[in-house]
């Protein structure tokens, strides 16, 4: 089991996204149902936004922006692990620990799609979070 | 009408959380003495009322009346113990209290992973949702009656 402490934290979290990768490699496959849905990668990234967000969390992002180059940016204004630990700026610390698995998720779907990506959160004020997509080009 | 204070206890007698809107008369001991007084107070409450009981017990101990407050109550299965002290003008609230453990209670501190249980509650989610939902209250009112 990893141990406590920061060495530890890392290597818990990177258990998390693991765990949440492989999941999302699953949902990946089974979740889309048309062939010709995904055309172009935004229509992946709206995906994820929608019908992925949908079958985890009953709900949809609330915005996804690019900068047109491989980088989105997808907003929960009320992400569903947040909701009920806060509304504000306590446990602002302990936050990423319960994003990291969702992280994995995304990057799983994303993987089963053919898409090689890295991605993090980041939560400014609860229960509001932002996920970065990174695209990883070869 | 108006709501005075609130506390809520675990099964074991702490006091996960306490509030008050409309008090103007303070116990005269440490917080810590009056929680204990108040949870023994129940305890010995409840064990009268289930014992001299001239007829079966449906619900056990509900409230008491002074001649200028009365004090409800309510209890869970778990031991979850709420406990609101109203003016005499309020009829029975047990929708309230168990709607202040399933809502606010069990949404905001049991199923929040950072809460460890059995402490005093320091989610400051549920103490704001909780001063919310007294305050909207219908028997509540900004000035004490």
């Amino acid at each position: 089991m990893p141990q406590p402490g920061p060495p530890g934290q890392k290597t818990s979290l990177l258990v998390l996204e693991g765990m949440g990768f492989r999941v999302g490699q699953a949902l990946g496959e089974r979740l889309p149902r048309e062939m010709l849905a995904f055309r172009e990668e935004l229509d992946v990234l709206k995906f994820l936004c929608k019908d992925l967000w949908g079958a985890v969390f009953q709900k949809q992002m609330d915005s996804l922006r690019t900068n047109h180059q491989g980088t989105y940016v997808l907003q929960d204004s009320s992400f569903p692990l947040l909701v009920r630990m806060g509304s504000g700026l306590q446990y602002l610390e302990e936050a990423p620990k319960f994003l990291a698995f969702t992280c994995g998720l995304l990057r799983g779907t994303l993987s089963t799609l053919g898409i090689k990506s890295l991605v993090t959160a980041s939560v400014a004020a609860l229960p509001a979070c932002k996920f970065q997509v990174v695209i990883q080009r070869s | 009408m108006t709501v005075h204070n609130l506390y809520l206890f675990d099964r074991n007698g702490v006091c996960l959380h306490y509030s008050e809107w409309h008090r103007k008369k303070q116990a005269g001991i440490s917080q810590e003495e009056e929680f204990k007084l108040m949870y023994g107070m129940l305890f010995s409450i409840r064990s009268f009322v289930s014992k001299m009981s001239p007829l079966d017990m449906k619900d056990g101990f509900v409230a008491f009346q002074t001649s200028r407050y009365k004090l409800h109550y309510y209890e869970t299965p778990t031991g979850i113990k709420v406990v609101m002290n109203t003016d005499l003008g309020v009829g029975p609230i047990r929708d309230v209290l168990h709607h202040i453990y399933s809502a606010l209670y069990v949404e905001l501190v049991v199923k929040n992973p950072l809460c460890p249980l059995g402490q005093t509650v320091q989610s400051e989610l549920f103490r704001s949702r909780l001063d919310s939902y007294i305050r909207s209250l219908p028997f509540f009112s900004a000035r004490a009656g």
